[in-house]
């Protein structure tokens, strides 16, 4: 009821709006930039449950427990036993546990996008400031970001391992920012591939076993292509197998641009093969980039 | 009264074969046909060849991923929208609907995954060491003993397809490598039990061998029935929660 | 004959008590589970659809226990509160099933009839994923009732129906209760319940606030003093002889806005804690003075006033 009305005054025949004490905002509006940096962080942070719900941070502890470990026994036993050398290498470290990758984007690609999906909040979204550009990048360089942690936190701690085991800071550098520098490769690949998946698999599910069944039938595929390859005897064509699937490609990469050891016994063939490597790699990351902006460009804001 | 409802089966069918997975599910045979057929064009029939991709891709890779899809899918979406209701609320015994369902994603996986494997087999090494027999009677089994096991996840946990992904993939291949004693509780292992029989002397040198000994079909047989019943005693108590 | 009996039922999760120690008989005829959200309706439903076993006390229909008992689904129909269904199956088809899965000795005219008694025969062909709202509320309608069962659980049966639909429903509803068949439904908003309510369980904070026809359990709550809206000839001369009782507590000249056919104009609010014996004395008082008496309202006899009375309490 109106207490500003004239008690006894007959039938009220006017309206009127009252001052409760509401205020418009006039302060700092921040602009895009800062939508998408806010966007990038919580999407990080989510990525190993950080900021959510306590049995999301789950799973990812777990994994990254699993990718840190060898590291921790390799830098230990070095660490007491004051070798010359890791007992493991910096270079095959990711390949040979990519399993454990594969599982973390597949489980957490879909919590990234999937969700914002199936239940509809796009919509919020886009009727703010953030464009679809905004959302696209922000969300893939969070996704890109956590699965470079899941790589970086191993590797770094086998260099922890070898100074505190007194070996030269100068020979250890080299290898370590090879591994680095193809981590950061693999996570934007891997980034690209698991965000386009869960962004056209919106159902609970569906999208985790759609990414580790591409990922995991990619693998398959280049590691019967090399076998196969290598029986023929031809070991270029063994070497163009490596485009087949995103690990190997960017190993070669790696192997070719940063001069890291191929784990994977034949790295690309000659120069056309280092060029088109390269150029797959970059193809892919713009793609999958493209594709996602044309996804969400689909997404209607009623 | 039937083990199994044909009403039930045919709503399993319908929402287990729906678009995206059923996409997903037959791209799997598919990749693994071209795979074989490009193999044989260029290696011609290789036995030791064959057996690597069979067991690597087929058995290792195929058949885990399509027993994941088909068990998980078989219920799992219908627990999650709510719409499990209309089966929980029918004067329907409930291990009847789960048996009901594990035949269906079993069919999906024989038909998908162990019929795919055979005729990849005959591309690849013809009848020869019975390879192809072999390999495919362990994705049966193989297939029959995940979608079992991941029935009875997407069951318990809303979360079933990741714990499943966590089971196959990192327990069965990455530990199961490294630590031997892993293999004695590998759903893969004991399959392979049949496969080496079925392949005879010249299992060990293919590469078709078990890990374990003939127990690993025993243990097969008891973790299908066992994984059904306890799905069916879950299924009994199941919470109906509210959206999300 | 198919009652609902519900013994000194708790229901908790964790700390969380979320039905405290109700105890209530739902019978044939159509009764209104009423209550705020969050106050428990769905948890209750839930048990009485034997989805949900009672933390303590018991849940019988009839004798039997509802608890993992699924031959009680026979003479059930439950209508739940969440949309998914199988969408790509046609209405028809969805019936139908419903109907074989109840083992129904002849499925399709069971299916009809369902059909037709929800009105979606034109619609039947149709993708379930296809319908409106109240398309598929009305579908789920018609698998409840697709083997005739005595006993009917609606779970927020109204929510987001038009108003059109609603009166569809509303009618559905009271036509099942005529027919001597025991139906409950939820709902936290009071037009609907009391409209086709012929009992009203209100529950609040778990708790199960009161029962019965809202009208009588109006009258049952003494402590807060009735309201009466009069209009008379002599307004103040009124509130002055009335004020001298001593079932009188408080008297109000208000102006009052016109609503509908009813003019504006001044009317007199009267306060009586015990509402028989101002009943008796208005009209000795008005005929004693000689005024005329137009208009004598209780003010606060709807079902929201019962409502708000007792979910502040």
């Amino acid at each position: 009821m109106t207490p500003d009305v004239q008690a006894g005054a007959g039938p009220v025949e006017s309206g009127a709006i009252h001052d409760i004490g509401y205020r418009h905002y006039d302060g700092e509006r921040r602009g895009r930039a800062a939508v998408r940096r806010a966007m990038f962080v919580e999407s990080a942070r989510g990525a190993y449950g950080l900021g959510r719900a306590g049995r999301t941070k789950v799973m990812p502890a777990l994994l990254l427990a699993a990718m840190c470990l060898p590291a921790l026994v390799g830098a230990a036993i070095a660490a007491l036993t004051g070798a010359d050398e890791l007992p493991i290498a910096y270079g095959g470290y990711v390949l040979n546990l990519q399993v454990l990758v594969s599982v973390y984007l597949a489980a957490q690609a879909p919590v990234s996008v999937s969700r914002d999906l199936r239940f509809g909040v796009m919509s919020l979204y886009f009727s703010r400031p953030m464009e679809r550009i905004d959302y696209v990048l922000a969300k893939y360089a969070a996704l890109a970001t956590a699965v470079l942690v899941l790589m970086a936190l191993p590797l770094t701690i086998l260099l922890a391992g070898a100074l505190l085991a007194k070996m030269p800071l100068g020979e250890q550098l080299p290898d370590y920012l090879r591994a680095m520098g193809a981590a950061v490769l693999l996570a934007l690949v891997l980034a690209g591939i698991g965000l386009v998946i869960a962004a056209v698999t919106p159902r609970r599910g569906l999208g985790v076993a759609a990414i580790i069944a591409v990922l995991l039938v990619l693998s398959g595929v280049q590691g019967a292509a090399q076998v196969i390859a290598t029986e023929q005897g031809t070991r270029d064509a063994a070497g163009w197998t490596g485009l087949l699937s995103p690990y190997t490609l960017v190993d070669g990469v790696a192997h070719r641009f940063l001069g890291q050891d191929s784990v994977l016994g034949a790295g690309p063939p000659g120069t056309a093969g280092a060029l088109v490597f390269a150029a797959v790699t970059a193809l892919l990351v713009a793609g999958c980039l493209g594709l996602l902006v044309l996804r969400y460009r689909r997404v209607s804001i009623s | 009264m039937s083990p199994v409802d044909a009403t039930v089966a045919r709503l399993t069918a319908g929402s287990l074969l729906g678009r995206r997975r059923a996409l997903l599910l037959l791209a799997l045979p598919a990749v693994l046909l071209v795979l074989a057929g490009v193999a044989r064009a260029l290696s011609g029939q290789d036995a030791e060849l064959s057996a690597f991709l069979l067991s690597s891709f087929a058995l290792g890779t195929v058949v885990p991923l399509l027993g994941l899809l088909a068990g998980t899918g078989a219920i799992g979406p219908e627990i999650d929208d709510g719409s499990i209701v209309y089966l929980l609320s029918k004067p329907l015994s409930r291990s009847v609907m789960v048996v009901t369902k594990l035949l269906v994603a079993v069919a999906v996986v024989l038909v998908l995954g162990a019929l795919p494997t055979l005729v990849a087999g005959l591309l690849l090494a013809g009848t020869s060491d019975g390879l192809a027999v072999g390999f495919a009677v362990g994705a049966a089994a193989a297939g029959t003993g995940y979608c079992a096991l991941f029935l009875l996840l997407a069951v318990v946990t809303r979360n079933a397809v990741v714990v499943g992904l966590m089971y196959a993939l990192i327990w069965e291949s990455l530990v199961g490598q490294l630590v031997p004693g892993a293999q004695a509780l590998s759903i893969r292992q004991w399959a392979l039990v049949l496969t080496e029989r079925i392949v005879g002397g010249r299992a060990e040198a293919l590469g078709a061998d078990s890990a374990v000994g003939s127990i690993g079909l025993v243990l097969l047989v008891a973790v299908v029935v066992g994984a059904t019943w306890y799905a069916g005693r879950r299924l009994r108590t199941l919470r109906l929660t509210s959206d999300a | 004959m198919s009652t609902l009996v519900l013994d000194a039922v708790s229901r908790w999760f964790g700390n969380v008590v979320a039905v405290n120690d109700v105890t209530m008989t739902i019978g044939p005829g159509v009764t209104g589970l009423l209550g705020p959200n969050g106050a428990g309706k769905s948890t209750l439903i839930h048990m009485m659809a034997g989805f949900l076993p009672p933390s303590s006390g018991t849940v019988t229909l009839d004798g039997d226990v509802l608890w993992r008992n699924e031959q009680v689904y026979r003479r059930i129909g439950l209508v739940p509160e969440r949309e998914a269904m199988y969408d790509a199956m046609t209405g028809w088809q969805f019936v139908l099933a419903n109907a074989r899965l109840h083992r129904l000795t002849d499925p399709e005219a069971a299916a009809r009839r369902a059909v037709d008694t929800v009105q979606m025969a034109q619609a039947e062909s149709r993708d379930v994923g296809t319908y409106s709202k109240g398309m598929k509320q009305r579908i789920k309608m018609a698998t409840a009732l697709v083997h005739d069962p005595p006993v009917l659980l609606l779970d927020e049966p109204f929510n987001g129906m038009d108003p059109r639909q609603r009166l569809q429903l509303m009618d559905l509803l009271r036509e099942m209760g005529q027919q001597g068949r025991t139906v409950l439904f939820s709902s936290h908003i009071l037009e609907e319940v009391e409209q086709i309510a012929t009992d009203v369980q209100v529950v609040v904070s778990g708790r199960h606030a009161a029962s019965g026809d809202f009208r009588q359990i109006r009258q049952l709550m003494t402590e807060r003093p009735h309201q009466y809206t009069v209009r008379s000839d002599d307004d103040r001369a009124l509130a002055a002889a009335v004020m001298a009782d001593g079932s009188v507590t408080g008297v109000e000249l208000v102006a009052t806005t016109a609503v509908g056919s009813r003019q504006g104009g001044r009317a007199l609010h009267v306060e009586a804690t015990d509402r028989a014996s101002f009943v008796r004395l208005l009209p000795q008082v008005a005929q004693r003075h000689g005024i005329r008496l137009f208009e004598v309202t209780p003010a606060d006899e709807s079902l929201e006033s019962v409502f708000s009375y007792l979910v502040a309490r």
